[in-house]
């Protein structure tokens, strides 16, 4: 029961970061492979906020996932908006280039360290039957869900993320209706960024937070969402889930320092036996 | 209302529009005939904006919309349905009617919504359905009704008969006559001559991304060389008569 838990805890986070690969796929048909990044540059930016300037942690998480979406959204006007030919080849190309370059600001801003971001709340241990879970845990999973949860109302009943879904059956047939293709692109990927920062945050106090920490996460989160089958919203979550599930049992049976190569073993497993993912079925579908 | 002067579109070394010239006047229905690969659907992608021209102008409603992005021809009142209907099909039929009122309040839209409602009540029987999952002419009627929502000036329509059944077509044909009795102004291109020509005002004939005959539908139908090449006519029949 105990490794169901931080499993749990574990699984949310990489969910939070597939809904963000989802969220640009779903637009543009891209991976955009500095989502980690975005996970990173949350945490850090929980860090300087909350723990250097000392402000509430109830304004600094709002403030630090804001100042994550506008970061997402100069990203995509920088990086993605100058590549003169997009095709996606490039434009992938371009988001390993540009998370390199994030991750080398990140190590000049907040230097090599891993970097101790404190407690938002008192630490509690809360009995479970079979195990203790920390209150912490308690609130990523339930933020987590939250923020999935706000998500899916965004996109299946506001205009804008209505449009985010046109965007992708379709992009002629959404010009047509009006929509300005290039700010739904804009769009996606600030909300991504801020999906992903929120991540972040939630997850530094537990794992800490070090410059490097979004190649291994964004990874991870990557292989969630192929896991759940790309694009699909609840396969992401699912797959998240899931990922943080087999990366917390698999620690019973094999030695640990094993445990990341898990997430790398399930996008093998899953391309090789059922390459739309166990909840992609929409797939294919783009013309 | 909308005018375009000698409209040159090219796909790199493929000149697909020579020197195209056609208007289109207020509360007209105007119906563009050509076969396959004539350019019937590369001219109505250039007055949208989702095709660049090479040279020529296009001019609606006293203004040029030559340079303008396809959201931005949106948003000056011309809609399009394009050819294959094009409906977000992983989207429910009431999210892809919703979509084409993008830019207007939703106050507007719940009003339109009933009114395009009311005129294909299919629509409303599914709207909780995915868009893909409807039968080509429901797509059809799905496309029109989307293109309505975002109460167009200019409605243009590509090839609306394509893969349909002889009724369904006649049926699509009767609601865009209707439109047309309401006062909107149509543009269609179509392969179907007998059917475009029928319920047209005037007609022009495209031919290598030329258009080398225009007149009332009347005279066009009645012309041997249109009957000819599109109303599967022989020059047999002409000389019998």
């Amino acid at each position: 029961m105990q490794f169901l838990y931080s499993g749990l805890t574990g699984g949310s986070i990489y969910a939070l970061v597939a809904l963000g690969y989802n969220i640009i796929y779903n637009t543009t048909g891209l991976i955009n492979f500095a989502q980690g990044e975005f996970v990173m540059l949350g945490g850090m930016l929980i860090y300087t906020l909350f723990a250097v300037f000392g402000m509430p942690f109830i304004i600094a998480f709002p403030l630090a996932v804001v100042t994550a979406l506008i970061v997402g959204l100069l990203f995509e006007r920088v990086f993605i908006n100058l590549v003169r030919v997009k095709s996606d080849i490039n434009l992938i190309t371009v988001t390993i280039a540009a998370s390199i370059l994030l991750r080398d600001f990140a190590m000049h801003i907040w230097g090599r360290d891993t970097v101790t971001v404190g407690e938002f709340m008192p630490v509690k241990s809360i009995e479970l039957p079979g195990g203790v879970i920390s209150n912490q845990s308690i609130m990523v999973i339930a933020v987590g869900a939250c923020i999935a949860f706000i998500l899916h109302l965004f996109l299946k009943r506001s205009k804008y993320g209505r449009a985010m879904r046109a965007c992708f059956d379709d992009m002629t047939a959404a010009g047509i209706c009006g929509i300005n293709a290039v700010m739904v692109r804009v769009m996606s990927f600030g909300v991504a960024a801020a999906v992903g920062a929120a991540a972040g945050v939630l997850i530094s106090p537990i794992t800490f937070v070090t410059y490097d920490d979004g190649l291994m996460i964004g990874l991870k989160g990557f292989a969630a969402a192929i896991l759940g089958g790309l694009g699909s919203f609840w396969g992401a979550v699912a797959g998240g889930i899931l990922l943080g599930l087999l990366e917390s049992f698999a620690a019973t049976i094999m030695p640990s320092g094993y445990k990341d190569a898990i997430a790398f073993v399930v996008i093998l497993l899953i391309l090789f036996v059922k390459p739309a993912g166990l909840f992609g079925k929409r797939m294919a579908k783009r013309v | 209302m909308l005018k375009i002067k000698s409209l040159c579109v090219s796909y790199g070394a493929v000149e697909a529009l020579a020197n195209v010239s056609v208007h289109v006047s207020e509360g007209e229905f105007v119906s563009l005939i050509g076969s396959n690969g004539a350019g019937k659907t590369t001219l109505l992608n250039s007055i949208m904006g989702i095709v660049p021209s090479a040279q020529g102008e296009a001019i609606f409603m006293d203004k040029s919309i030559s340079s303008m992005k396809i959201h931005q021809a949106a948003a000056k009142g011309i809609a399009l349905v394009p050819e294959g209907r094009r409906v977000f099909s992983n989207m429910t039929v009431l999210e892809n009617v919703l979509m084409g009122g993008f830019s207007k309040s939703s106050k507007e839209n719940s009003e339109k919504l009933e009114e395009i409602y009311s005129m294909f009540p299919v629509l409303k029987e599914r709207k909780n359905q995915l868009a893909g999952m409807l039968s080509g002419g429901e797509q059809q009627m799905l496309a029109i009704g989307r293109a309505l929502m975002c109460r167009p000036r200019l409605l243009l329509m590509d090839e609306p008969s394509m893969g349909l059944a002889p009724l369904v077509i006649k049926d699509v044909y009767e609601k865009l006559a209707a439109l047309s009795k309401t006062g909107l102004t149509i543009l269609l291109v179509e392969q179907n001559a007998a059917m475009a020509l029928k319920y047209a005002d005037r007609g022009y004939v495209l031919e290598n991304g030329r258009i080398v005959l225009q007149g009332s539908a009347k005279e066009l139908l009645g012309d041997n060389e249109v009957k000819r090449a599109y109303l599967g006519k022989e020059y047999k029949e002409k000389w019998e008569r």
